[in-house]
């Protein structure tokens, strides 16, 4: 299976249909916004314009972000800019049914990531900035996390007296989460040193015969540079989820870019060998193994969290109880790490495929971009690193929450409460509908 | 191409890993839901108890005993009478439901409602908090006020049943409790010594003693054993395992007949009379009176619990325990409800009536009450003529026997006044009756705990018959 054999040429002539087709999801989406406020505000009984308001500005969001993006990328993806809008306004619905406090405040994110995605997708540079500029990116992108290491604070915590991890930097009253730009940094200087290097590689390859031989410094260097900087940010950050996250997305772009099978096994291994000494060595790590692997003795204690969300997903369903109807605030913090069981106990199964469906369309619409793009490999690798970025952070999450893996605390992207996360995530929308929009390779010389 | 294989098998496997996620939230949802949505721990089961308005709870006059209201930020259950807590029992959502609200716990919550649209669309799908039917209860307020007063501070049951319907008008257990302030006092009183959670009504398996001399001397009637031949030295006290039984009164030594012993509880005559009759034929009377199995209030859970006296056992006739046995100071037990049918039947041509306490049900929203049905079978005791000369004898026994402080002007009361022992103590009994007129009458069975005087049970019996035939005249 390829997605060579049927191409969708984007060109210009299709335009108006891709206009009207993204217009159409769009539609739906705020049809299905509207109902879903709409039916909170009557279940909550208190009609508080603030609700609308938030509504309305996601509108002009859409709207704004629609017609910028006709006017200068017209032969992007359609689906990319519907389905994050989609799913960042039921995050939305979803915060001002869990945590109404926060909403504000994620919408004011909202207008700011949906300004950051339009200037990522229409402002020439930054692709070229991010693989011209890959070391001093990559220099500000590791003080950044040291600097976490060193001030790093917890908005729910500000002054540190709990054991709370530290993974913010503070400005005042705004929080910004380093590791989120961290990972689009990584994944570009990832991108542009594979591109350099993986003739090489390959090439390797076919000099030992065809036989993979993956143990070379040009291999091995990068992988033990992520891996450590994996294992920095689990020992002194205790951010499991990060560290996975940033250490799986290496592999895999290493992997398509070399070929080698070997990689995925190998990285596997190396995984696991991390995850049994982590387990030795961390209380955190060996918390979230041990309630992953028996939550239910302690279900009142330490495994209430997950058991809380077994509990939401079992309540809600295959139709969910209806938005504000159920329970779901039962499950502490559950508008940031766990808003999928919160989503699974009021829109039930339905919901959850939903979701799981946008995000399927997410990345395989990125892999399609990255495909387009394979005579030039920076593009391609960074599409392919960008999409799993989305992938694996949703994947880690999700299984997290379904007790399928311990859990790590990772946001969903788009839904969960939480600033540099939707920012983070609307650059790589950004940058997904840039790469989107570039002529096909077929049309350029390699 | 150079990559196009590598990002199809990627792609492939992200879109397996969502699968395999998409699987574990189906199974979570429908066939794991199941297992974990009944766990005690789920807030979602309280949460849902908490939301139902339980229906209230009348007397049969229209009377509010129990009521649900609005408390700051959830629903509170009201107990309005303390007179009626014990018969009433509590609800609690840490310690679940007790009394009648057990008993009609399906009704007061509602879960007994046809599902109709309505009720789906409005419950299911708008989460309308489930509301519960009222019930009325058989239970008069007037009586039960009246009863529990006079039962106030001691230790004991005392049972009002209406002839013959089987209604049950009061039903008292002292000492009781209170279920609003339950779930703050539960820890002292589980402690009590009292038992106060227990109702002494209908499942205190008290000693007998005697008020067995009623069925014996219905056996006496049915076999022909005349009842009016003096026996000498009749009032002398006998004593059988240990402890030493005497008259219900006061008598200086002297012969009396068998119906005279009746009237004043002398165990020695009965003891005598249990010989005459013979294994089989004590045997006989115990199977027609239903001795064996004592009698269940319809809907009522009679709760495994620590007796305050003893507790029900099987047990065979033999010649070693049979007078002990007759005497009521045997194996065999008997509930205040089991004496009060057997005052009820006496009343009733000898037809103990199925005794209940519900009477209608209205469903929330609704004006109309629903009448409950029931099957009342009465449950032939002995036959009509033997009840009219028990009544006679009774009536004799108020009048000049050991029953005596049962007598209230203008009513016509009969009842036998009695004792029973059992370890260091002694409870009076009292079990009377009083006719209304046509066909009616009441019946009543008192116990006493820690006592060993009949006169207070009879007198207490005394009153609840006039209580109830005030409460009932129209």
């Amino acid at each position: 299976m390829t997605f060579d054999t049927a191409p969708i040429d984007l060109q210009p002539t299709e335009t108006p249909r891709i206009r009207q087709f993204e217009r159409l999801l769009l539609g739906l989406a705020a049809a299905f916004l509207f109902v879903n406020s709409l039916a909170l505000i009557l279940v909550q009984g208190n009609s508080q314009p603030v609700q609308w308001l938030h509504l309305i500005l996601w509108l002009a969001c859409a709207a704004i972000g629609s017609v910028t993006l006709d006017r200068y990328l017209p032969g992007r993806d359609p689906l990319l800019f519907p389905i994050s809008m989609f799913l960042s306004g039921w995050g939305l619905v979803m915060i001002d049914r869990l945590a109404p406090n926060f909403a504000d405040r994620q919408t004011v994110w909202l207008v700011v990531s949906l300004a950051a995605m339009l200037l990522t997708a229409t402002l020439p540079g930054p692709l070229r900035w991010l693989r011209n500029f890959r070391y001093i990116l990559l220099v500000f992108g590791l003080l950044l996390l040291v600097a976490t290491i060193v001030l790093g604070r917890n908005p729910s915590d500000p002054t540190g007296e709990t054991n709370a991890p530290q993974l913010w930097l503070g400005f005042g009253s705004i929080f910004f989460q380093p590791s989120e730009t961290l990972k689009i940094i990584l994944v570009a200087f990832l991108a542009s040193y594979l591109a350099e290097n993986y003739p090489a590689m390959r090439a390797e390859g076919l000099d030992s015969g065809g036989r993979a031989l993956p143990f070379s410094p040009r291999v091995l260097g990068p992988i033990l540079l992520m891996w450590g900087i994996s294992v920095l940010i689990l020992i002194w950050q205790r951010d499991l989820g990060t560290a996975i996250l940033f250490f799986v997305v290496f592999l895999v772009l290493l992997y398509v870019a070399s070929g080698y099978n070997l990689i995925l096994v190998s990285g596997a291994i190396l995984i696991a060998i991390a995850a049994l000494v982590a387990y030795q060595q961390f209380s955190v790590v060996q918390l979230r193994v041990d309630i992953w692997l028996n939550p239910w003795p302690e279900a009142d204690g330490r495994a209430f969290q997950i058991v809380q969300s077994l509990l939401a997903f079992a309540a809600g369903g295959i139709f969910g109880q209806g938005v504000g109807q159920g329970s779901p605030t039962y499950i502490p913090v559950v508008h940031s790490d766990f808003v999928f069981a919160a989503l699974a106990e009021e829109w039930g199964l339905l919901g959850i495929i939903t979701v799981i469906a946008c995000i399927a369309i997410l990345v395989t619409r990125g892999m399609r971009a990255a495909v387009r793009q394979q005579r030039r490999p920076f593009l391609a690798l960074l599409t392919v690193g960008l999409s799993m970025l989305i992938a694996t952070q949703s994947v880690l999450i999700m299984a997290g929450v379904l007790k399928l893996i311990p859990l790590t605390g990772v946001t969903l992207p788009f839904l969960s409460y939480g600033g540099s996360s939707l920012l983070a995530s609307f650059v790589i929308i950004g940058l997904l509908l840039r790469l989107s929009a570039l002529e096909s390779h077929h049309a350029v010389r390699a | 191409m150079q990559f196009a294989r590598e990002i199809n098998r990627l792609l492939l496997g992200v879109l397996a890993v969502l699968l395999i996620v998409a699987g574990s939230a189906t199974y979570w949802a429908i066939v794991g839901a199941d297992t974990i949505l009944d766990r005690k721990d789920n807030p979602r089961q309280v949460e849902a108890e908490a939301s139902i308005r339980r229906g209230s709870i009348f007397d049969r006059n229209g009377q509010l005993l129990v009521e649900t209201t609005d408390a700051d930020g959830g629903l509170m259950r009201r107990y309005l009478h303390p007179e009626t807590y014990s018969a009433l029992g509590y609800f609690s959502l840490r310690y679940g439901v007790n009394g009648a609200e057990a008993a009609y716990n399906t009704t007061l919550r509602g879960d007994d409602r046809p599902s109709d649209f309505n009720t789906y669309f409005s419950m299911d799908i708008l989460h309308r908090p489930h509301q519960g039917s009222d019930v009325r209860l058989t239970f008069d307020l007037a009586i039960q006020q009246q009863v529990a007063h006079i039962m106030a501070g001691r230790q004991g049951a005392a049972i009002v049943l209406a002839v013959p319907s089987g209604e049950v008008l009061a039903m008292v257990s002292a000492p009781t409790f209170d279920p609003n302030t339950l779930d703050t006092e539960w820890e002292r009183l589980i402690a009590e010594p009292g038992n106060p959670f227990f109702n002494r009504a209908l499942q205190g398996n008290y000693q007998p003693g005697g008020t067995l001399q009623t069925p014996l001397i219905a056996a006496a009637m049915l076999t022909g054993i005349p009842l009016d031949t003096p026996i000498d030295d009749a009032t002398r006290p006998l004593s059988i395992a240990n402890v030493n039984l005497r008259c219900a009164a006061f008598l200086s030594p002297r012969a009396l007949t068998l119906r005279e012993a009746y009237l004043f509880g002398c165990p020695y005559p009965f003891a005598q009379l249990a010989d005459e009759l013979g294994i089989e034929g004590v045997q006989a009377i115990f199977d027609t009176f239903h001795l064996d199995s004592p009698p269940t209030l319809a809907g009522f859970v009679v709760q495994p619990a620590d007796t305050p006296t003893a507790s029900p056992s099987t047990f065979s006739l033999n010649s070693d325990n049979l007078a002990q046995n007759a005497l009521g100071q045997g194996e065999l037990t008997i509930t205040p409800l089991e004496m009060a049918m057997i005052g009820a039947a006496i009343v009733n041509d000898g037809n103990a009536p199925e005794p209940y306490t519900l009477q209608e049900t209205r469903p929330p929203g609704s004006e109309a009450w629903i009448p409950a049905t029931h099957l009342h079978p009465s449950i032939p005791l002995t036959t009509a003529n033997t009840a009219r000369q028990l009544q006679d004898m009774m009536r004799l026994a108020v009048a000049n026997g050991a029953a005596q402080n049962a007598g209230r002007a203008n009513i016509d009361i009969g009842g036998h006044a009695t004792l029973a022992y059992s370890g260091e103590g002694a409870q009076a009994w009292f079990v009377g009756f009083a006719t209304l007129g046509g066909r009616q009458g009441v019946a009543v069975a008192i116990v006493i705990e820690n006592s060993d005087d009949p006169g207070l049970a009879a007198d207490i019996g005394g009153s609840a018959l006039a209580i109830a035939r005030d409460a009932l005249s129209p």
